[in-house]
């Protein structure tokens, strides 16, 4: 059991923090008051090669595995303050690269891997529907087979990365009957005919990650944009949300190393009644905790990266890590408000920022009860 | 393979995936997975990709229902069909 990251992996951990101190911080506050998604920010990190990272190089990538990418993320989240251009890079990762290059045929992999981890192609994810969130298989965008094409009909909802996606995984049913094995997955490209942008989605966080509705009408496309097999989109879905669920919380432990120790700071400076606040059992006992959740949750997110590593089954840690550090986030964040009192409270402190951010880690991925019903499942109760 | 290696087989993998801590003989033949819930959408999935590997063959999604599925001699029935047809 190795608990530390090897020399190579803590080097280029160390880079991204410094990539993101240095590079992706530039007018937070305004950014995320004004909804705005930093394109730079995005081809910094693709310089970086963030976006290629599990990627093989034969198509872009550089073949890091998971404990490596992982480390990456924690060190974005560690040294940044722009989760949201950090979400709409694990949403590109997750539920694009990785189901194309599982999935994807030797043209698909050729097509979209290299634009998509050299940062010239944005991907987004259309799944989600009005009636088909947790229950994401009893979707009702509607696939019919004419002459050899598809035909999509529907409305997809919660598309991250959307209004500025260049390619978009899209799900639908040929048959609601068949459930999970009538589904289908198309990477459909921007400009196709019968595919549009619905209405923008404004969010309490992660601003900086663009989301919008996303209309299928009569949208026709060939065999080829297909996913996997006919009627085996739930096999592509799920691949997708194995990576995800696995890894797009890895930044949020860095962010809670990042608020840890911006509050051990204050808590020593910061002084009330003649001494420092952190001499106050109730100030000090909140760090704690932080510290125990930092622990607990950096621990719980590299095991499903060596599982992974080891390409062992980590559905069940993955959803303990998912439904654990989600937790953890949003009662550090919240401690970390409380401990700055009123000041964490105001914008201009930077802190009230990483609450509205860490709200939807309980969401996306899958909600926590979603994530307990996996762990039930893999309990077999 | 024979009906009944076949169904030997699956029966060992949904009494371990499915119906831990279950009694091995109360998973006859003829016992109902779909219809009762015993195999949910997911497991059904799950039981698909495994029957395709364990087995070499590929299934279509108009045999994923409960009519191919529903019982270890249905599940028997399609893969020996899949097999012969190969």
């Amino acid at each position: 059991m190795e608990f530390e990251l090897t020399e190579a992996q803590q080097a280029l951990q160390d880079a991204a923090v410094r990539l993101a101190r240095d590079e992706l911080c530039d007018d937070m506050i305004q950014r995320d008051a004004e909804r705005r998604f930093s394109r730079e920010g995005w081809k910094k990190c693709a310089e970086f090669g963030v976006q290629g990272l599990p990627i093989p190089e034969e198509y872009g990538g550089s073949g890091a595995d998971p404990i490596t990418t992982i480390a990456v993320m924690e060190g974005l989240g560690y040294g940044g303050k722009d989760s949201g251009l950090i979400f709409s890079i694990n949403a590109h990762l997750w539920t694009n690269s990785i189901p194309i290059l599982k999935y994807g045929t030797d043209e698909q992999k050729r097509r979209y891997l290299p634009p998509l981890c050299d940062g010239s192609m944005i991907g987004a994810n259309g799944v989600s529907e009005p009636d088909a969130g947790s229950d994401v298989f009893s979707m009702r965008t509607r696939v019919e087979k004419r002459r050899g094409e598809y035909v999509l009909n529907g409305a997809k909802i919660f598309v991250t990365n959307a209004p500025v996606a260049d390619v978009f995984a899209v799900y639908g049913t040929m048959d609601p009957r068949l459930g999970p094995m009538g589904i289908c997955a198309f990477m459909i490209e921007k400009g196709a005919p019968g595919l549009r942008l619905g209405k923008p989605m404004d969010k309490m966080g992660l601003r900086t990650s663009p989301m919008s509705e996303l209309i299928l009408e009569e949208c026709v496309v060939p065999e080829s944009a297909r996913l996997g097999r006919e009627g085996r989109g739930a096999e592509v879905f799920n691949c997708s949300m194995a990576w995800e669920r696995a890894c797009i919380l890895a930044s949020c432990v860095g962010v809670m190393r990042r608020q840890l120790e911006q509050c051990i700071q204050y808590a020593r400076t910061r002084k009330q009644f003649n001494q420092p606040i952190g001499k106050f059992q109730s100030v000090a006992n909140r760090i704690v905790d932080m510290k125990v959740r930092y622990e607990t949750a950096r621990l719980l997110i590299y095991k499903v990266g060596a599982l992974m590593c080891q390409n062992r089954s980590a559905d069940m840690d993955a959803a303990m890590a998912k439904l654990y550090v989600s937790d953890s986030f949003v009662k550090s964040s919240l401690d970390a408000v409380q401990i700055h009192g009123g000041s964490g409270y105001m914008t201009e402190m930077e802190v009230e920022r990483d609450l509205r951010d860490s709200v939807g880690s309980m969401l996306y991925s899958g909600t926590s009860d979603i994530q307990r019903n996996i762990i039930a499942r893999g309990l077999r109760i | 393979m024979s009906p009944e290696e076949i169904k030997s087989t699956v029966r060992t993998h949904i009494l371990a995936e499915f119906l831990p801590g279950e009694d091995p003989a109360a998973l006859t033949d003829s016992t109902p997975l779909v219809s009762t819930g015993i195999l949910d959408s997911i497991a059904v999935l799950g039981l698909v990709t495994y029957l395709e590997s364990k087995f070499g063959i590929t299934l279509e999604a108009h045999e994923t229902d409960a009519q191919h599925l529903n019982t270890l001699t249905d599940i028997a029935r399609l893969v020996q069909s899949k097999l012969s047809a190969a």
